[in-house]
């Protein structure tokens, strides 16, 4: 396998940054999240990042098209598209993952969102394997490998003071031949991941919750939820947005943030009629989606076993325990 | 298990049993050993669930408005700051005192959850800084009070003196420092209001910035809507803030929302006079009524 000493690694995203834009896992104004590769970026290589890389491919705020309504007239101008290719170093098998999800909503049964392809299509996506699990992680419970991601051009193995690198995809091989100069072939053994604090048995639930909507489980667990949506934009699945207006006289922009199911807003009806009225209602909504409407449209979980959610919620919502109590149940 | 944590048991099992409420609200045991989330109890057998440590910091005040149109009894356990928060709910009419039962608990202090969690449970871990802050960690309304009046007086000597120096360092920043630091820190609000739905004084039943279709607010996240959002909510909680700190520590970001409510109350009390909200019930707020004497100097 080909390494480098992980105090070298700046040397091969120095190296890319040339030619590409380079996204790598980096505190940026307190937060660790992708951040673009600069000389005095600040790499966070220890931990996961708290921003997943969905807003990579789908921003909290993204601009769709421009209009001018003018008496009866209207025009449409749309944004001229990005062409240069972006790597994205540093994706954690969890995330990556995540991405699949993301690539099933926005590319896949018969509609193709522009704008997400357009991100997508000209990102070269490099996982790095993990071998120390944070206390909150539990992704071998969601059946994903910490030491193999899908979907990677190019998967990075954490070897210790080395990472390592194997080319998976063609595009993969052209970048590993571009650094190739930095890097030493050399036989590695893969450390050993280390033990997970927290884990889910996911076996049987989907089809379990079939028959659980009025289930008195909801109300208890729901009660102390505060209907926030901390849980759901720290989440590397979510991706429900609304699209809105911004009107400035006779100019207008088509835009399409991230909406979340536990606000008001998002399920209000023309009329005034609320479906999802409650807490009850919103909770129970949000892991039905990725404990059960999700699999059954797209045969995989909507939850990737990151516990991002797990440590960001204010009154610990902890999905690993719903499972537990569903299972209970 | 601590002396506390069976006295909140017994008693909570007593309540239950004798029908005096219907649901105790206190804490238990989370995920990690530095989180004690908000715990429901309805079972008797239950409540052997409820807990007291240094990480109970959820305002379970709040959960009183989710309770408004109940019919039946609610039992809380309150610190010195949730009871804080309860005499502002009651101050405003959200919560009606008969139909819920307080527990006090004299508080020494909790402890700063994300430092317990970098420190691990060996660490010399430090208190909140809200707690460090604190000025009154006695419950200043209860039904029933967890180790008696003697604990009272155990509590009243942890008090430390509350301290603005942070604040004065934003003061002291030139315009454009300022309005650089807060950009930085707001620029990376997600808009998840986990702030505004954790805090006790944010009771309104439609909140400003679930009006997005009307347009007081849009849903775009950028600098501009962050900072109407942040400086919207720091003037609605003026006065009312009881400084329990849930704000702050609810924050995925960590986004020092605390500060703009400290420079709030500093300001409050400079402009009409020393206010701690949440003290008296019946007393008037300081921005919520017209005195001859307040400061005109605008005008």
């Amino acid at each position: 396998m080909k390494t480098i000493a992980k105090a070298k690694l700046p040397l091969v995203l120095e190296l890319l940054a040339k030619e590409y834009k380079v996204l790598v896992p980096a505190k940026f104004e307190g937060v660790t999240r992708f951040t673009p590769y600069q000389q005095d970026v600040e790499l966070a290589l220890e931990e996961n990042v708290i921003m997943p890389p969905k807003d990579i491919f789908f921003p909290q705020t993204e601009k769709m098209y421009k209009f001018k309504a003018k008496d009866k007239s209207l025009e449409i101008e749309e944004y001229p598209l990005e062409d240069a290719m972006q790597i994205i170093f540093g994706i954690r098998s969890c995330d990556m993952k995540s991405i699949d999800c993301l690539d099933q909503v926005f590319l896949t049964k018969s509609y193709v969102d522009p704008y997400y392809k357009n991100k997508r299509d000209r990102s070269i996506l490099v996982a790095l394997s993990c071998i120390e699990p944070m206390d909150s992680c539990f992704c071998t419970s969601m059946g994903i490998d910490p030491q193999k991601a899908v979907g990677a051009d190019i998967q990075a193995y954490d070897l210790g003071d080395k990472i390592g690198f194997e080319a998976i995809s063609d595009v993969g091989k052209e970048i590993l031949e571009k650094i190739s100069s930095l890097l030493t072939e050399e036989e590695v053994t893969l450390p050993a991941v280390g033990e997970f604090n927290l884990n889910a048995d996911v076996e049987g639930v989907p089809e379990k919750l079939k028959e659980m909507f009025d289930h008195p489980i909801w109300d208890d667990i729901s009660r102390k939820c505060l209907n926030c949506s901390a849980c759901a934009y720290v989440c590397p699945t979510c991706h429900c947005f609304d699209i809105a207006n911004e009107v400035r006289g006779e100019d207008g922009v088509k835009i399409r943030c991230w909406d979340c199911c536990m606000f008001d807003e998002y399920t209000m009806m023309a009329g005034g009629h609320q479906p999802r009225p409650g807490k009850k209602e919103r909770v129970r909504n949000r892991f039905l989606h990725k404990l059960r409407y999700f699999p059954e449209r797209y045969d995989m979980l909507l939850c990737t076993g990151c516990g991002r959610c797990v440590v960001k919620c204010p009154v610990n919502m902890d999905i690993t325990s719903i499972i537990r109590q569903i299972k209970n149940a | 298990m601590s002396e506390i944590t069976k006295k909140i048991q017994e008693i909570a099992r007593e309540i239950l049993e004798k029908g005096e409420a219907e649901i105790v609200i206190g804490w238990e045991k989370g995920t990690f050993w530095y989180l004690s989330p908000p715990a429901f109890i309805d079972k008797p057998e239950d409540t052997q669930r409820l807990v007291w440590d240094e990480f109970c910091h959820n305002n379970l005040s709040k959960y009183l408005l989710d309770y408004k149109n109940h019919e039946g009894k609610v039992a809380i356990f309150v610190k010195g700051c949730d009871s804080r928060a309860f005499n502002r709910l009651l101050q405003d009419k959200q919560v009606d005192r008969e139909k819920v039962v307080l527990i006090g608990i004299p508080c020494t202090g909790l402890k700063d959850q994300d430092k317990a969690k970098s420190l691990g449970p060996n660490g010399d871990i430090p208190k909140a800084q809200k707690c460090m802050e604190c000025k009154y960690p006695t419950p200043l309304v209860y039904d029933y009070l967890i180790g008696g009046e003697e604990a009272l007086n155990e509590v009243a000597a942890t008090k430390e003196a509350p301290d603005f120096s942070d604040v004065k360092a934003v003061e002291e920043m030139t315009p454009d420092e300022r309005y650089d630091f807060w950009t930085k820190q707001y620029d990376r609000c997600l808009r998840c209001y986990a702030c505004r739905n954790v805090c006790p004084a944010c009771s309104c039943r439609e909140c400003i910035f679930d009006q997005t279709r009307i347009g007081w607010i849009g849903k775009a996240n950028n600098s501009s809507e962050n900072q109407f959002f942040a400086l919207t909510r720091a003037m609605h909680v003026a006065g009312r803030c009881v400084e329990c700190g849930e704000c702050e520590r609810a924050c995925p970001m960590d986004i020092p929302i605390m500060l703009l409510n400290k420079k709030l109350i500093k300001d409050i009390n400079e402009l009409f006079g020393k206010y701690d909200a949440g003290i008296d019930p019946e007393g008037k707020l300081p921005l919520g009524h017209f005195d001859k004497n307040d400061p005109e100097e605008f005008m």
